[in-house]
């Protein structure tokens, strides 16, 4: 099942993402949680994760080095700033000095939610440096977005 | 993509005006008059707009000194779509994979 990303009533910088996954709640938190279960699917197939490391509680580190099929690293450190097992965690990424230009960082909340033998992911991401340059809550980035995705893909394909 | 051209991006994208007018010209051009139409909005705020997605790279305008309909440059916003697909296809594959890894954590268990 892809993931969606849902934007329609959104007028921030946020992206939200949801899933459901087959699994009971508390597996599902230990999946993305445990470092050692964490690097089994981070970046997905033909990734590899040669680093990950977890202190998991508010403002611990998340230390991540992802290794893309092409043998390209990515560092990405994040901080930690909620850990509600097995609900709620929420992490904000660091901005990577080395990487000219760094890639927008972002807050991240990964809520999980029980609907019977299920779990329904969902995670909300809020990019700071959109926000960052003057970009205050009226943005309007989803609507932006939600204004024409496909009208606008469909635009884009004939150019 | 540099992260300083999607944020001069975003940020012309940011007032609703210029989105509705950026969404008439995926239509085909236009000129200011039939930009400014469905707006209560004096000619030269609709040019204040313009002036603006402009800068952004986002709209061009024809010659015709008369009419200089605007045309809409998807270039900037070519790579707003880029990224966001870029962003959503790394959850994507990563919750595929999330899935697999969830299937085999429970037959771990099953087994144990």
């Amino acid at each position: 099942m892809a993931a969606t990303i849902d934007i329609s009533s959104m007028d921030q910088p946020v992206i939200v993402i949801t899933r459901i996954f087959d699994a009971p709640r508390e597996l599902v938190w230990t999946a993305i949680t445990d470092p050692k279960h964490v690097a089994q699917w981070y970046g997905g197939p033909g990734f590899t994760n040669p680093v990950c490391e977890m202190d998991l509680r508010p403002g611990g580190a998340w230390r991540h080095v992802m290794q893309a099929p092409n043998g390209a690293r990515f560092t990405i450190n994040s901080i930690f700033e909620e850990v509600v097992r097995p609900e709620r965690l929420l992490w904000r990424t660091l901005r990577d000095a080395s990487r000219n230009p760094s890639p927008p960082t972002n807050h991240n909340t990964i809520t999980l939610e029980e609907t019977g033998a299920q779990t329904k992911w969902m995670l909300v991401s809020r990019f700071d440096s959109f926000a960052d340059r003057d970009l205050t809550a009226s943005m309007g980035f989803g609507q932006m977005i939600s204004m024409g995705l496909e009208r606008m893909a469909e635009h884009l394909r004939t150019m | 993509m540099p992260s300083d051209r999607l944020s001069a991006t975003l940020s012309a994208l940011a007032d609703p005006t210029r989105r509705g007018i950026l969404a008439r010209l995926t239509t085909g051009d236009a000129t200011v008059k039939e930009l400014a139409e469905p707006y209560e909005m004096s000619l030269a705020a609709i040019s204040k707009h313009l002036k603006v997605l402009e800068a952004a790279g986002l709209i061009s305008h024809g010659r015709d000194a008369q009419w200089r309909p605007r045309h809409l440059e998807a270039g900037p916003l070519r790579d707003v779509y880029a990224w966001l697909e870029g962003y959503r296809h790394f959850w994507d594959e990563s919750l595929d994979s999330l899935a697999a890894h969830l299937k085999t954590m429970q037959k771990r268990k099953l087994e144990e």
